[in-house]
């Protein structure tokens, strides 16, 4: 029987804008999140501000929350995951873990992607070897907290760097891509300790900056001009203890030397890789992975949303890296798409 | 097209301007053909890593990426003055295999040897002088390092200890319980059979032929020893078919 | 101790491999494809093996007996009671090995030092000893860091090139030999890895008041990266455990420091004719910050080139004001003493040049008893009461 609700999986920022989406079309959206909460990756890594705006993640996504949640349309669900499926284009039948069945014309796989974990391929920067080797995401919850501290000792750090490209753009650990955001996501980071402790020198290792756009100006320029940010072209070889500090080894390459310094803190910028919810979502539904996990989309670069598998649509970081913006307007794309197969499928009265 | 070859472009007189341009493309050429090239350069990023990582880097004016890069641009100028002035700083301890996109500068490097020994380089011969006994000992005995090698003229900075081991040296050799370590003037007992094989080895595949470019004189001693025992054995020692270039 | 810190330190706690990630290729179907299409034989692991955890989860396979020992040349001409250790060992826990005659150097030293050879040359002779193992019928394992790394680099040019392995096949077929691949190639030290509970099982000296650093060799875990010991247990699976686990095990501490991962300097020709680098570095870069960070009792490594380097630099250093001394050994010298060998008959401590006597009182041992013993049997040797000494001398 076709039915004309579209199932959306994951309630972050690209599930969330799809429902939005499908809902102001006059459509019906079941979502459907595994978490307590909604909102993604920014409100589960308790994401401080967001990158380039600086505006606060936590209102952001409520304010995408409050678009979907109550809507007479919605029905959202949290803490749910899908179990089974079967069916196929305007008329597919899905098992939640709640023990419910859900009938649904189309479906968008919106969940996301998961950071890559530092200590998986020994980069030998030590994250679970050493208290003061945090991640991006580590960052952003003390910066938030506005109480960014050694987690070794509690005490504010003197000088903090970043290292770029952490688990990308690398042919042996098999994460042959730029992760895209993390280089405007270390510079807004950076840019928010030097606002939060100004004591606090703060350098970026890096292989390239990637500043899309107008990341170029909102970001990279007042990082370095006003904040003083230090960027080194040089990417890091190992980080060892040494006299309570962390040793940091490079090269400074534009300088031709090789350099060894001691840092308080340092920041991995780890790359994004597929979720456990998105391998699970490809495999359940049938679709096709890319060789890293991620979805692939049937028809790039025409086509951002579209999979395989007819009915079956794709949006935000289950696709690849993707910047928030990319998100939002992926998701829409997702949901217009979804909503007119949908359509079509009602008024030929039968499956597509 | 490299940067350099430009006359316009030349600011400061290079060391090797009197080299042929074709020379140095030639040599290139070689390292470019041998079969491992592929293996060992990607593209390169210049992050860095493998200078942060590299020993060398520390003590000489050395980096391996300016290796990789000079290669992957195909920087024939560059690369010729490497091969002449960097290649043998080397400490060949592979630690550049932090490399993310995969290359490998010291393999590079190890290649550019290979073809810098193989047209008789002076450079090449005179990083090699004062090894010459090792290349004896290794081609010839069938070990690379016996125990009469410790010499205390050999290894003076080693310490006084030394000569207490070549006084003492016969007789600290029998306190060995392994049976094969009786030996002064190889590592260990080592079979003829197992020497001579090892001669067609050095024959068939063409190192021996290297050596003739870096030092006539042992060249011809090992030439001689080698003929002398294969004499009666039976071997082919002519070169096998020769590795396809690309 | 705020929330996220709190948060950020459990999430940190303990590493946990994801079943889902990316594994770079491995070697180890490819040897058997070749297998399968006639290619060469594959020598398998025997029966009596145990396995050990390698860098990206693969289970590697390392033989407990029978074993063929592939010496090292310069720890057989050089420090010889490293090769005693190692054999000592064997035969106290009663395992079978051959140790061969028909056997040649690696020939790698003099491939990285010089690059008087190429790589036909070096895999021709690799495959010739991979040979001579086969026909005993026991299953190599290589007592140098170089050689192993080295073989290991040869293994992946055969697997990518099949012309290669087509001279290789013709010079061997010149000789008569087999073209054999060993089903996983295993470095001397990777056996003491696996067998550090058996080892530590005939302990009867007490190692809790030993400081150790370890030095991991270049050659061990730098080439061909994925083919190394790493063990979720030691170093959180961050560093090769190598070394360090049977240190650990002996119940010796293992001590930090800052130039862990850096080369030691041998440098393969610059320890020969360019020595300033090498015990500049040594000295420097490893031996006075060991010293400064870590004060260890005793420096363990496990490759030939490493232990000469770190040893044999320490002496010409002290002209230069770096007075930092410690002992060096390998872990097998270590172990064998732990086991209650003999510091001269078979660590052979005498073949080196750091001062090891303030180790061995640490230890519980009377050197100078054991020097005076070592003279006695010197002395029946000169006297021609016997020709060597034996194993039986050595109570093994």
């Amino acid at each position: 029987m076709p039915s004309d609700a579209v199932l959306i999986v994951g309630g972050g920022p690209g599930g969330l804008e799809a429902a939005a989406n499908v809902l102001d079309l006059g459509g019906r959206v079941v979502l459907v999140e595994k978490h307590e909460k909604l909102g993604g990756t920014p409100i589960h890594e308790n994401y401080a501000a967001l990158t380039p705006y600086f505006d606060s993640a936590e209102e952001g996504m409520q304010r995408m929350i409050d678009r979907v949640v109550g809507h007479p349309n919605a029905d959202v669900r949290t803490q749910v995951t899908v179990a089974s499926q079967e069916g196929s284009a305007g008329d597919f039948r899905v098992a939640l873990s709640d023990g419910s069945v859900v009938e649904a014309g189309a479906v968008i796989v919106a969940t996301g992607f998961q950071h890559f974990d530092p200590g998986r391929e020994t980069q030998m920067y030590g994250y679970y070897e050493h208290a003061d080797v945090i991640a991006l995401q580590d960052l952003e919850s003390m910066l938030k907290d506005h109480n960014v501290v050694r987690p070794s000792n509690g005490e504010k750090p003197k000088r903090l760097c970043f290292i770029q490209c952490v688990g990308s753009r690398d042919r042996r650990i098999g994460n042959e891509y730029c992760s895209k955001v993390c280089c405007g996501v270390a510079s807004k980071e950076a840019i928010e300790v030097r606002q939060q402790n100004p004591d606090c020198k703060v350098f970026i290792f890096y292989i390239d900056m990637r500043m899309y756009g107008y990341w170029e100006n909102q970001i990279y320029w007042p990082a370095q001009e006003q904040y003083k940010v230090q960027y080194v072209k040089g990417i890091i070889t190992e980080i060892l203890p040494k006299d309570g500090s962390l040793l940091v080894r490079g090269e400074d390459t534009t300088m031709g030397r090789p350099m060894e310094v001691p840092m308080d803190i340092v920041v991995l910028s780890v790359g994004m890789e597929p979720s456990k919810g998105t391998r699970e979502m490809a495999g359940m539904f049938e679709i096709p992975q890319n060789k890293y996990g991620f979805i692939e989309t049937a028809a790039p670069p025409l086509d951002t949303v579209t999979t395989a598998k007819e009915g079956v649509f794709v949006c935000g970081a289950a696709v690849g890296p993707a910047d928030l913006e990319d998100t939002i307007s992926s998701a829409g794309a997702a949901a217009s798409k979804a909503v007119a197969l949908v359509r079509r499928t009602a008024a030929a009265g039968a499956p597509a | 097209m490299a940067l350099t070859t430009h006359p316009a472009l030349k600011i400061t007189k290079g060391r090797y301007d009197d080299v042929p341009y074709e020379e140095k493309e030639r040599l290139f050429g070689q390292v470019k053909a041998d079969p491992r090239y592929d293996d060992y350069l990607y593209g390169c990023y210049e992050c860095g890593i493998c200078v942060a990582a590299c020993p060398s880097a520390r003590f000489y004016d050395f980096s391996p990426r300016r290796i990789a890069q000079a290669t992957a641009r195909e920087d024939v100028e560059q690369v010729y003055e490497q091969m002449n002035d960097d290649i043998w700083e080397c400490s060949q301890c592979f630690s550049c295999l932090r490399c993310p996109r995969g290359n490998n500068p010291g393999g590079i490097i190890t290649i550019m040897r290979e073809v810098a020994v193989n047209n008789g380089m002076a450079t090449a011969k005179e990083a090699l002088e004062g090894y010459t006994r090792i290349i004896y000992k290794i081609m010839g005995t069938g070990t690379q390092v016996s125990p009469d090698m410790l010499q205390p003229d050999a290894f003076p900075d080693w310490g006084p200890g030394v000569k207490e081991v070549s006084d003492q040296l016969e007789l600290w050799r029998k306190m060995l319980p392994p049976e094969t370590l009786h030996t002064t003037n190889t590592g260990w007992a080592i079979e003829p059979k197992t020497i001579m094989e090892l001669y067609v080895i050095w024959h068939a595949t063409g190192a021996l032929d290297m050596i003739k470019e870096v030092d006539a004189n042992l060249h011809m001693i090992l030439e001689e020893m080698m003929e002398d025992r294969l004499e009666d054995a039976d071997y082919d020692t002519s070169p096998v078919s020769k590795l396809n270039e690309h | 101790m705020s929330i996220p810190v709190e948060q950020i330190l459990s999430k940190k706690a303990k590493f946990e491999r994801d079943p889902d990630a990316h594994v770079p290729e491995d070697f180890y179907e490819q040897v058997f494809r070749l297998e399968e299409e006639g290619e060469w034989i594959v020598q398998r692991v025997p029966d009596d093996f145990i396995e050990v955890p390698t860098k990206y989860g693969r289970p590697k396979k390392v033989p407990r007996q029978p074993t063929w020992h592939h010496k090292s040349c310069g720890q057989c001409g050089h420090i010889p009671g490293y090769s005693t250790s190692i054999f000592w060992v064997i035969r106290k826990l009663g395992l079978a090995y051959e140790d061969p005659k028909d056997q040649t150097s690696c020939t790698a030293w003099n491939y990285y030092a010089s690059a008087t050879s190429n790589a036909a040359a070096q895999a021709a002779v690799a495959m010739r000893n991979f040979a001579a193992a086969y026909e005993t019928g026991y299953y190599p394992i290589i007592h140098c860091g170089t050689s192993y790394g080295h073989y290991k680099e040869v293994r992946e040019e055969l697997l990518g090139h099949s012309d290669l392995r087509k001279q290789v096949r013709e010079v061997l077929g010149r000789l008569g030999k087999p073209m054999v691949m060993p089903e996983e190639i295993v470095h001397y030290s990777e056996w003491f890895h696996a067998m550090r509970h058996e080892i530590a099982a005939k302990q009867v000296i007490d190692m809790k008041n030993i400081a150790v650093t370890v030095h991991p060799a270049c050659h061990y875990h730098k080439l061909v990266e994925g083919d190394a010991i790493y063990d979720p247990d030691m170093y959180q699976g961050q560093r090769t455990s190598i070394v360090s686990g049977i240190a650990e095990r002996l119940g010796a501490e293992v001590r930090n420091y800052s130039t862990w991962f850096d080369c030691c300097g041998f440098g393969f020709r610059h320890i020969l004719v360019q020595r300033d680098f090498t015990r500049s570095f040594a000295t420097l870069r490893k031996i006075q910050v060991m010293k400064d960070e870590a004060d260890p009792d005793v420096v363990l490594t496990h490759d030939t080139g490493c232990v000469t380097t770190l040893d044999k630099s320490q002496f010409a250093a002290k002209a230069h004001g770096v007075t930092a001394s410690l002992p060096v050994m390998s872990e097998a010298q270590f172990a064998a003493l732990a086991m209650g060998a003999h510091p001269y008959k078979v660590c052979q401590l005498h073949w080196h040049s750091a001062d090891y006597k303030p180790l061995l009182e640490k230890m519980g041992i009377d050197w100078e008893k054991a020097w005076a013993e070592f003279q006695e049997d010197m002395k029946k040797i000169e006297r021609g009461e016997q020709e060597f000494l034996t194993w039986e001398d050595v109570d093994a």
